[in-house]
């Protein structure tokens, strides 16, 4: 037995000297059964490893380790999953992502369990930046990240990814890449939901909504739920998927989202008092699938909406009339909306508290000022680089062999 | 096919006009209690004489028994005349015993004996006509079976049309129909063709199958023998008209209407429509939907229209104080005409629509000249308090129809100069946004694509390892991201 063992972490050895990780790797796969029967004594063969040289053989010691039952609760295992991810050696675990990417999976449910998320957040970081090749590459660890920052509440760390655009996606031979796929852009559109960017967390979930498909995920439908909420919220409209969403989806999302729906078509009327009939009656649909928050918001944002009408129609109103005709209880209320809506730059208007009259204002943007000029050209150059990469898309499909091979056939 | 001929007429008009919107065997439905535009007029000062003689066969049936639906002060006379038309003319017994007996009622509520006054239902006449139609039925199929067998295109094609025309005096609209676009196959002749066409127009405009008119009439307008300033274009304009009437397409219906020939209209021209209705309805499209230049071309200087408008001196005033933009005088004079309208049965379900785009229109025009105006005097201009006017031009507003804003504080309205070269700013920075998101999904989407990897699939057995746990989990870290207010 133990020969076995030895042998096992010498060849290890062996292999990480001369840097055949692609055997190695081989090796480490195939000596999974071996190891997990002999769990007392990993210990001992992992002291005899070094991080940075074997990093291979410490990352299948630590998924067998993970795997077990109980792990969770072994605070010393998950310290060293965290002095692995600082101390690997990037090249090395580059060739074993499946197993590293079920290592940090597992590291992130054992914290998840024991509910101290925002532990992890530091160690995920690192644990991306270890593996990708390049900033916009996306790796199905970023899934994990996201969730521990929701869980943490603790959201900057993710945002770092999150703003990254992304333009290439790693590779494993992992069977659920779609699943951490879909999580990621879940997570990330419920992120940027509760920063209240709406804009991104829309186009977070519609990233989600539009994956090809064969089937529906839940995961899907959760995210298309949340994206009637964002688009209502954002838009004031029901939202229209993209020509390319998978025909699945168009077709069955109508036998989950009717409550939301209904919502939609009331939001629509622009009477508040439909959506809070509408909000009441499914109120237990929404608090079951935890949407009541964003719900609520819908509600705020109808308001708002309303009195962004006003200011399309009215140079002066007073608070009165206008409570009464955005539906809100008091004049005080209305003043409260109208103060926070300066406040946050939706409107642009003033009180005048003597006798109770808003006076609204133009947008004092005249787009004549150097800051413009400048957003302008750097708006400009954003689509002038998307574009250029574009090209260069388009150009690697135009000398890719099998395309080529491909038209090259087809006129006959 | 009583059924096929309701569907998609159901379909054509979803709004509030279940009472026209029932067809296909008139005898079955009218007395349908279910109408949902359940309105009643008070106060009509229309002919009812003068009215019914402009039309005959089922048209003027329908529309008596329209009038003796909405209003009560004329069911009476409404009813008698339907009967006596029925028992003249027709063979349709079954709709005579409704009729009838509708007839009883309404007396009764009117505190009078209704034998007295009616008489007892005629069952002799019944039985007799009753045999008598069912008997001509039978000669008449027969008829057509001979000329079948002896294949003579010419008479097919006529017994088919005699067959129509009886089941028309049967009250059985479906029968008609289909007899009348059976003598299809047997047309000969270009002229055969409109006949046809002209058939089956007209029991489609019975039944309200207002596709069906659209297409009969393009079919006709295809013959060689249509030109459009004969009889038959006419009548082919009129029925376009009203189905783009019915369509909500007024602006089309009033062009319909206007290209009507008054002329063509002698007494026995068409049972459908009067000269009085092409004015009334083409008047009140037009005003509906033309602007300033198009009314004074089309319809004040119009030699042809003029005819029809001397029927109607009432529309003819409103049409032109709408164009000296008199707009209180105007708006007075539509709101009297207003209770006869609501007894014609194809413009019933629109005359509300037609009336607020007429007002919207007039409030459009009053204020194009001003850069303010005083909301005071503007109220005493269109019959209305300040408030009303406030929420009618803040839609207005909304839509876009005026470019203005309203002072609510010193009730004045303001026009509202657009700076071109903000707007165009704000349009181009939106655009860059949108399109920088849409290049953005884009190469996404090909990353997803050619990882290969990335598709959404139901895994045998493990499907609910891979899609619901997570979700599961989600579920309460999804609490946390919901911030409530």
């Amino acid at each position: 037995m133990s020969t076995s063992l030895d042998q096992f972490a010498s060849s290890v050895r062996n292999l990480s000297a001369t840097g055949n990780f692609e055997k190695l790797n081989e090796l480490c796969n195939k000596s999974k059964d071996l190891l997990s029967k002999n769990y007392g004594q990993l210990d001992d063969i992992l002291q005899t490893f070094d991080l940075q040289e074997h990093s291979l053989g410490i990352l299948t010691i630590l998924v067998c380790k993970a795997a077990l039952d109980g792990a969770k609760d072994d605070e010393a295992l998950l310290h060293l999953i965290e002095d692995f991810i600082a101390g690997c050696s990037s090249e090395q675990v580059k060739s074993a992502l499946d197993n590293y990417n079920s290592l940090i999976h597992s590291y992130t449910n054992f914290l998840v369990l024991k509910k101290q998320a925002i532990r992890g957040i530091i160690h995920l970081q690192k644990a991306i930046t270890k593996i990708r090749l390049h900033q916009s590459q996306l790796t199905f660890i970023h899934a994990d990240l996201c969730q521990l920052c929701i869980l943490a509440k603790c959201f900057k760390p993710a945002l770092k990814f999150l703003d990254v655009e992304i333009n290439s996606i790693a590779k494993d031979a992992g069977p659920s890449e779609v699943k951490y796929f879909l999580l990621y852009y879940y997570y990330g559109g419920m992120i940027y939901a509760s920063l209240k960017n709406w804009d991104r967390s829309l186009y977070f979930f519609e990233v989600a909504l539009t994956t090809p498909s064969m089937a529906i995920s839940m995961i899907m439908v959760e995210a298309y739920k949340k994206y009637i909420l964002v688009s209502l919220i954002l838009d004031g409209k029901f939202p229209s998927l993209p020509k390319y969403t998978s025909s699945i989806i168009t077709r069955f999302s109508k036998n989950f989202s009717s409550p939301y729906k209904n919502l939609a078509t009331a939001y629509a009327t622009h009477d508040s008092n439909e959506v809070s009939n509408v909000i009441q009656k499914y109120s237990a649909t929404f608090n079951a699938d935890n949407n009541m928050g964003l719900v609520k918001q819908c509600l705020v944002s109808l308001h708002k909406k309303n009195i962004q009408k006003l200011t399309k129609t009215f140079l002066t109103l007073s608070l009165n009339d206008m409570a009464d005709r955005v539906q809100l209880s008091s004049a005080k209320e209305a003043e409260f909306y109208v103060l926070k809506m300066i406040e946050d730059g939706e409107i642009f208007a003033s009180i005048n508290q003597k006798d109770g009259m808003v006076v609204f204002l133009d947008n004092p943007e005249k787009f004549n000022s150097a800051k413009v000029f400048r957003k302008l050209e750097d708006e400009m150059k954003t689509c002038i680089a998307l574009d250029e990469n574009l090209r260069k898309m388009n150009h690697e499909i135009a000398i890719n062999p099998k395309y080529l091979h491909k038209i090259r056939v087809e006129p006959e | 096919m009583a059924s096929n001929n309701v569907e998609p007429m159901q379909l054509d008009m979803p709004m509030d006009d279940g009472s026209s919107a029932e067809g296909g065997d008139i005898g079955s439905t009218w007395n349908d209690t279910s109408y949902s535009s359940n309105y009643l007029v008070e106060n009509p000062t229309l002919d009812l004489e003068f009215y019914a003689s402009c039309y005959s066969g089922m048209a003027k049936i329908q529309r008596l028994l329209f009038i003796a639906d909405h209003c009560t002060s004329l069911r009476v006379d409404a009813l008698k005349m339907a009967l006596n038309y029925i028992k003249e003319n027709t063979f349709n017994t079954s709709l005579y015993t409704q009729i009838y007996c509708r007839l009883t009622e309404a007396l009764k509520q009117q505190g009078l004996t209704p034998e007295k006054v009616i008489g007892q239902i005629d069952s002799a006449w019944i039985e007799s006509r009753s045999k008598k139609g069912a008997s001509n039925l039978e000669k008449l199929d027969t008829d057509l079976k001979n000329y079948k067998s002896n294949s003579i295109k010419e008479s097919v094609r006529r017994g088919h049309d005699d067959l129509g025309d009886h089941y028309l005096k049967l009250g059985d609209i479906s029968n008609a129909l289909k007899c009348y676009s059976r003598s299809r196959d047997y047309c000969t002749s270009g002229k055969h063709v409109v006949n046809m066409c002209l058939n089956v127009i007209k029991v489609s405009i019975y039944a309200q199958n207002w596709n069906h008119v659209m297409s009969y009439v393009s079919k006709a307008e295809g013959t060689p023998e249509y030109s459009p300033n004969s009889p038959i274009g006419t009548k082919l304009h009129c029925a376009a008209g009203l189905a783009d009437l019915a369509n909500k397409k007024y602006k089309s219906a009033a062009k319909h209407f206007l290209a009507a020939n008054f002329d063509h209209f002698t007494p026995d021209y068409w049972e459908i429509l009067s000269p009085n209705n092409v004015a009334i309805y083409g008047g009140l499209c037009a005003l509906a939907s033309f602007n300033r230049s198009e009314l004074h071309r089309l319809i004040i200087t119009s030699s042809s229209f003029k005819l029809f408008l001397e029927l109607e001196p009432q529309l003819r005033d409103a049409i032109s104080k709408f164009y000296d933009s008199k707009y209180a005088s105007c708006l007075s004079i539509a709101s009297e005409m207003k209770d006869n309208l609501f007894l014609d049965i194809y413009l019933a379900p629109h005359i509300k629509i037609l009336y607020n785009m007429i007002r919207n229109l007039a409030l459009v025009q009053y204020f194009s000249p001003y850069l303010s105006a005083d909301m005071n005097k503007m109220a005493a201009a269109f019959n209305t308090n300040v408030n009303a006017l406030e929420n009618e031009l803040m839609q207005l507003i909304l839509d876009g129809q005026i470019q203005a804003r309203i002072d609510s504080h010193n009730k004045i309205i303001y026009a509202k100069d657009v700076d071109q070269r903000t707007v165009t700013f704000e349009k181009a920075f939106n655009m860059g946004k949108e399109w920088q998101k849409k290049t953005r999904a884009l190469i996404l989407r090909s990353a997803m694509l050619e990882n290969g990897n990335i598709i959404v699939r139901s895994p045998p057995q493990t499907r609910g390892d891979d899609g619901s746990n997570p979700v599961t989990q989600n579920n309460h870290t999804a609490s946390i991201s919901v911030v409530a207010k």
